[in-house]
């Protein structure tokens, strides 16, 4: 299918299984090449073909492709020249994706909320990747460790532990720093967005609770040496329990609305609105950093805002985002929305939107 | 064999097939010779056919600078820079819990051992720059730090490389370890 999207909003609207979110996954493929519904590239190719191609044109010039095979890797291309790092696609077109799936995001456990913040970070910091890839690998190695040593002398035992505590020490401390500035740029954000939302109702905060404690001013080598003394003295405790009690894999991110902890106080719509402030405040503070504003994609959300919440996020994301928006039935807007945007009615024929 | 696919497999062994059976032969002496004569250096724990190899008998290499390298290719690799004078000291591995490797089972103890009674005055970690290469560099350093003194090789850019072709990581990892300029 091709798709030419017109007018700065795009209302993608067609009954269940027709194919919304498909179309807006593939967008997302494109500028981010990950999908928040699955992992495996099987899972994103059509039954009965070998291959999928998703191909996009950006105002600014840049022409994206990226294919998928049921055998072999990803192949990308940035202006018909072969990428030999797949990285390089990202950058040209950037997106926050915002779907029913990211609900859980408030109410879900502290994993999500973490993930959530390393997609962020690694937006804005390339070398994240690398220093997240080394925790989870010395975690695993260390757990491993626990579990094949009894025999061991505890003087041996040591020995090794401290070659891991003093390289855990140097990571989390990075990644503690990473999370928490990257908190601090998104909380103001992200509590404005939410003032705009609620009309003024709602305060939202966020409490960054590290799994390692964080003493005094933002300092390298202070931390790392806390961390390093946290990490020798739970040592009895993790030969019990087999796991590390110290570092950035034992973060919580709190998110509290009006002083509170959202994730049991808060009301379902409540959350909502809470989630989406948070994607905006992303979606702003990339906009920021790189000077030119990500695409919003909405997966069938709107359904679930009140009257006033959508009046304000239409005035809030107005014209200043340009958005990709499904939904089932075309009345869930308010007739503000449909002035002004590229309506687009699917209907479902053999499995594929057809666009005329 | 390792680094071989199935059709390189084939073309080699369609090549044997074809090669006059003297000289089959003598390939096949020698690989039997090889495996029967080459063991470790008592020493240094590189391939070697004697005892004691070539490298640990020069004695016009420098016997109090040693090198700790994780297998006998990347002492291959040292060699063929010919900048390095000094003897070698192969672990046979790097410390991985995941894999079932452990301390005791490298030549770590015999590495001590030889930096206390062989009066070495530095010792050159030259392991990869990954958690495992860390853990051991780390666990190793401990180790030999009360007797001589302990470097690493530096880690960052390939020669005639640009920098904007770097990736980030390995452009980071070269700040980290930037030296004065005299």
């Amino acid at each position: 299918m091709e798709l030419d999207v017109v007018e700065n909003r795009l209302l993608l609207i067609g009954p269940n299984g027709v194919g919304k979110s498909n179309l807006l996954e593939a967008i997302e493929l494109v500028c981010s090449l990950r999908s928040h519904r699955c992992s495996r590239d099987q899972d994103l190719i059509h039954w009965d073909k070998n291959e999928a191609i998703i191909k996009a044109a950006a105002n600014h010039g840049d022409e994206l492709q990226l294919e998928l095979r049921r055998r072999g890797g990803r192949k990308a291309w940035l202006n018909e020249k072969a990428l030999v790092r797949q990285l390089d696609l990202i950058g040209p077109l950037r997106c926050v994706c915002f779907s029913a799936l990211d609900l859980d995001l408030v109410r879900g456990e502290p994993a999500l909320r973490r993930n959530w913040l390393d997609r962020v970070v690694q937006q804005l910091e390339p070398v994240y990747s690398d220093l997240l890839g080394r925790f989870s690998k010395l975690l695993r190695q260390r757990s491993h460790f626990w579990r094949n040593s009894r025999n061991h002398s505890t003087h041996d035992r040591f020995a090794l532990l401290n070659a891991f505590d003093i390289q855990m020490a140097l990571v989390s401390t990075r990644i503690h720093r990473r999370r928490k500035r990257a908190l601090e740029y998104l909380q103001p954000l992200a509590s404005q967005w939410q003032e705009t939302l609620s009309n003024g109702k709602e305060n939202f905060s966020i409490d960054y609770q590290s799994g390692s404690v964080l003493q005094g001013e933002e300092d390298e080598h202070s931390w790392r040496v806390s961390i390093e003394e946290q990490l020798l003295a739970q040592r009895d405790n993790e030969e019990r329990l087999g796991s590390c009690s110290v570092g950035p894999h034992r973060d919580e991110i709190g998110f509290l609305l009006n002083g509170v902890f959202a994730r049991r106080f808060a009301s379902a719509g409540q959350q909502r609105t809470m989630v989406l402030a948070l994607k905006l405040a992303e979606l702003e503070l990339v906009g920021q950093i790189y000077g030119d504003s990500p695409l919003l994609l909405l997966d069938d959300v709107f359904a679930e805002l009140d009257r006033t919440r959508q009046l304000l996020l239409l005035e809030a994301v107005g014209e200043k985002y340009q958005s990709l928006i499904t939904a089932t039935h075309l009345d869930v807007f308010e007739s503000s929305w449909k002035a002004d945007s590229q309506i687009l009615e699917a209907e479902n024929f053999k499995g594929f939107i057809d666009i005329r | 064999m390792p680094g071989i696919g199935p059709r390189t497999a084939q073309r080699l062994a369609l090549h044997l097939l074809r090669q006059p059976e003297e000289k089959i032969r003598s390939f096949a002496d020698a690989l039997l010779a090889a495996r029967s004569q080459v063991g470790q250096c008592q020493k240094c724990f590189h391939l070697s056919a004697d005892p004691i190899c070539e490298i640990c008998k020069n004695t016009e290499r420098e016997k109090d600078l040693l090198c700790v390298i994780a297998d006998s290719r990347d002492l291959l690799a040292l060699e063929r820079t010919r900048e390095y004078k000094g003897l070698y000291h192969v672990l046979g591995g790097l410390i991985s819990p995941l894999d079932g490797v452990g301390p005791e089972m490298l030549m770590i103890s015999s590495l001590v051992k030889r930096v206390d009674q062989e009066g070495v005055r530095e010792v050159i970690l030259a392991l990869p720059p990954s958690v495992e290469g860390d853990t051991t560099s780390l666990y190793v350093s401990r180790l030999i730090k009360p007797f001589a003194k302990v470097s690493r090789i530096a880690y960052g850019l390939p020669m005639g490389s640009e920098l904007e072709y770097a990736d980030e990581v390995t452009l980071a990892r070269a700040l980290e370890g930037r030296t004065t300029m005299d």
